[in-house]
């Protein structure tokens, strides 16, 4: 193996021995309260939305454009979950589609500005956000509602294989499904020329603006699977649920793409990412530090990220 | 016609290489006061490399620089030529169009300007007096992108003018360097910029026009200066010149260049029909390309040409236009990539960078974009049918590289276009459509892509090359058709396809233009 080959593999696999570690050291200070089965299941589990909102933003990221309106797609189609599961009764068969197709709307109307009116993704996507969130605050009253049909629960939190709520299945399940997108089809490369050459891509003939509007469309639509799930998991809807997340998941999906395939949004270092990050905040908790250590992590990593890749890209021209 | 004055420039033995090239070699160069001096040369003559040497974007190998016979340190340190009474007029003009005339002429003026304070009431009478003094009508407060092509460029040369007088540190009215101003602007706009330029050199400004316009060039300098091949074939008092003997200095007593291309012989097949075709710059222009035959396209700059290969494959939109290939009849004005493609068009073009390659892909991405959902149907991606597809490629095109696992960034430009030929070839096109397909290519490439293409004509596909190198169109083109102002002026082909008569097509006086 080639020393080059080499510092290729530990580039790919570096955020895992990273992970590892951290693991190691909190293991170390506190072994009979962080390195149980009880408390890394408790993180598979509560943490698979975060994995699935960042798993949304891959797919954008991918075609070069922002969804910041993903973690108030979350909020309001948990809201709209919650009010017509509690209040008006509505079985989940029928309510699954609706959120659905309510989050592949707002991917259309993402898409359609941006393409349309030739707006920056980040601002049409952070407009169409909050104007989400008022909207949730509205139909809500601002209240958390409760009282989701148990059924919900039992498919996401309750429901267990190896210890580990159903819920973290899902999320590797639909990174395995982007996974496979982006490695073995061809969509998964026109979203990749669309990204990182729009004008070559164009010029041969990809579609450019149909994938960037699918790719919204995407990204709506797993927010609102995200939604589902976060009901789910609490059994409520909360108004500010998603609020927290849109950072975590920037952060966990620029950090992803240092990993597995360093210099590509990828699914597994998504995933990966997350899971390194809320093992930190996590050892972090159990070691007496307060709420506070969440954004200094958070915010913290996201920086990191973008630092390293620049870093990697900047190694690449420099070996030109 | 001895100026006894001190010139207001003297270049003495400029020398400048990139990379072993010498882009010019002992260059000298003298500009008198109130004179209006042109420069004059082909693409590469090393033109470019005196001006960027003169704004302080290239250091020097060797030579010396006097402005008004005091000596000037080079390198010029970027952002002080202004200093020593030198400004720039680029051809894109520097102006910000969303902002207003106002706010772009005083841009950048930060010696007289009070970076805490600026008056605007000062500043726009300011500028009306000085747009009434160069007698311009331009309104201070309208926006750039509402101004006219010419209004533009009367407005950056004034505000190049004005740059240089408010730093005339010794006294003198300073030089404005003006680099291919015209070739966008209609004729009457043409005569309006040389007004203006006469009454600037009145005050004792000099000028330094560069232009690849010989008519242009004998309307308004007072002498002319020509470089070929990095060196400086002569100075010319312009009236006492013949436009001949101009030519003749540009273009240089030729040696024949191996011309490599094969006769054009019968081929089986449909001749292609370009009809009616408009775009920004070309207004009803017809052609038509025999199969295995080589269509050179060339032009001055601004002429047109390049735009042809981007309308015929939908890359940019036509006005109006149709393509007929055999039974296939094409409207330009609805063409997209897509169409193109599977009419077995390909277009190569002239931006590697951005529209060739995406640069940090790896070379199998690249290769393989076209075929998918084409030859390679269905969903599934096989990857190692992919690398092996294109390390084919990168063997019959002799791409030197790595692994086709590499991104694409790490090759050599020579390397990157015959990627970029493999990626397009492999799909058997019936027309290639070609953009300056060497540019900033070594010979040793530029060699291989050439044979590539003659191959590709010996197989009975038609190719159309738009390039700027007549070296080029000598070598490969069956026939030429020389662009001047949207229009073919010429056509060329057979044996009189030569470096020089394609040089005379392109710099003859062109009916279009009067001379004042």
């Amino acid at each position: 193996m080639r020393l080059s080959e080499l510092s290729y593999q530990a580039e790919r696999f570096g955020l895992v021995v990273v992970w590892i570690a951290v693991i190691a050291v909190f293991g170390a200070m506190r072994p009979d309260t962080f390195l149980t089965w009880s408390n890394f299941s408790t993180i598979f589990g509560s943490e698979a939305v975060l994995v699935i909102v960042t798993l949304g933003l891959v797919i954008p990221l991918t075609a070069g454009d922002f969804d910041l309106s993903i973690a108030q797609t979350l909020t309001f189609t948990s809201m709209l979950t919650a009010i017509m599961s509690a209040k008006m009764g509505i079985p989940l068969v029928f309510i699954i589609p609706v959120v659905l197709a309510v989050g592949a709307l707002i991917g259309v109307v993402n898409g359609t500005i941006t393409l349309y009116f030739r707006v920056h993704s980040l601002i049409v996507t952070l407009g169409v956000g909050t104007f989400l969130h008022g909207v949730t605050l509205w139909v809500s009253d601002s209240q958390t509602i409760g009282g989701v049909s148990s059924a919900l629960m039992q498919y996401v939190i309750i429901q267990r294989f190896f210890g580990i709520p159903i819920s973290f299945y899902y999320a590797i399940g639909l990174a395995a499904v982007i996974w496979y997108v982006l490695e073995f089809t061809s969509f998964g490369q026109q979203l990749l020329f669309t990204g990182r050459g729009r004008e070559v891509g164009r010029l041969t003939g990809v579609a450019v603006g149909r994938v960037r509007l699918l790719s919204f469309v995407a990204s709506g639509m797993i927010g609102a699977i995200a939604g589902l799930l976060y009901t789910g998991t609490t059994g409520s809807a909360n108004p500010s649920s998603g609020t927290m997340l849109l950072l975590p998941a920037f952060a966990a999906a620029f950090l992803g793409a240092t990993c597995i395939k360093p210099g590509r949004f990828n699914a597994w270092g998504s995933v990966i990412a997350v899971y390194f990050l809320v093992t930190g905040i996590n050892g972090l908790s159990v070691l007496g530090f307060r709420t506070f250590v969440q954004d200094l992590f958070y915010g913290g990593a996201l920086i990191v990220a973008v630092m390293v890749s620049q870093l990697i890209s900047g190694r690449k021209e420099r070996t030109l | 016609m001895i100026n006894a004055t001190i010139p207001r420039l003297a270049i003495k033995g400029l020398t400048k290489s990139f990379g072993g090239v010498r882009a010019l070699s002992r260059a000298d160069l003298t500009v008198h006061p109130a004179e209006i001096h042109g420069l004059l040369g082909k693409n590469g003559s090393g033109k470019s490399t005196l001006i960027k040497i003169l704004s302080g974007y290239h250091a020097p190998d060797e030579g010396a620089l006097e402005i008004d016979g005091r000596s000037v340190p080079l390198p010029m340190p970027a952002g002080k030529s202004e200093m020593h009474g030198l400004a720039f007029v680029h051809q894109n003009l520097g102006l910000l169009a969303d902002a207003t005339v106002l706010e772009n002429l005083i841009a950048g003026d930060h010696e007289r300007l009070n970076p805490w304070r600026i008056n605007w009431r000062a500043e726009a009478a300011r500028a009306r007096a000085l747009f009434d003094e160069n007698h311009l009508s331009l309104d201070p407060g309208a926006v750039v992108a509402d101004l006219s092509p010419v209004k533009r460029a009367q407005l950056a040369i004034v505000r190049a003018a004005d740059r240089v007088r408010a730093h005339q540190s010794h006294g003198s009215a300073g030089l404005l360097v003006l680099d291919e101003p015209t070739p966008f602007l209609p004729m009457d706009d043409v005569s309006e910029l040389f007004a203006m330029m006469r009454r600037l050199t009145a005050r004792g400004v000099a000028i330094i026009f560069v232009s690849h316009d010989i008519d242009e060039v004998m309307e308004v300098t007072d002498r002319a200066t020509v470089l070929r091949d990095g060196h400086v074939i002569g100075s010319f008092v312009t009236a006492e010149t013949a436009r001949g003997q101009i030519v003749e200095a540009i273009v240089g007593r030729s040696m024949t260049t191996d011309r490599i291309v094969p006769a054009l012989a019968p081929a089986s097949g449909f001749t292609i029909r370009v009809e009616s075709l408009s775009g920004q710059t070309v207004r009803d222009v017809e052609m038509s390309v025999a199969p295995g035959e080589i269509l050179g396209l060339t032009g001055l700059i601004g002429s047109g040409y390049d735009e042809v290969p981007y309308l015929l494959s939908g890359a940019s939109p036509a006005r109006s236009g149709q393509l007929a290939m055999g039974d296939a009849r094409h409207d330009l004005t609805r063409m997209t990539p897509t169409i193109a493609i599977d009419a077995a068009i390909a277009l190569i073009p002239a931006d590697r960078q951005k529209a060739g390659l995406a640069l940090d892909l790896t070379l199998t991405e690249n290769v393989t974009l076209p075929l998918l959902g084409r030859r390679l149907s269905g969903a599934l991606i096989n990857h190692r049918l992919l690398a092996r597809e294109t390390a084919a490629i990168m063997t019959r095109f002799a791409v030197k590289a790595e692994a086709p696992g590499q991104t694409a960034s790490e090759l050599s430009g020579g390397n990157q276009q015959k990627l970029v030929l493999g990626k397009w070839l492999q799909l058997g096109p019936r027309l290639v459509l070609l953009d300056e397909p060497t540019q900033g290519i070594d010979v040793g490439a530029r060699r291989e892509i050439y044979e590539r293409i003659i191959e590709l004509c010996a197989a009975g596909a038609s190719v159309i090359c738009a390039t700027s190198e007549f070296e080029q169109l000598e070598m490969i083109a069956h026939r030429v058709l020389v662009f001047d102002r949207g229009r073919i002026k010429a056509e060329l082909s057979g044996s009189n396809v030569t470096k020089s008569a394609i040089a005379e097509a392109c710099y003859q006086e062109s009916g279009f233009h009067a001379t004042v």
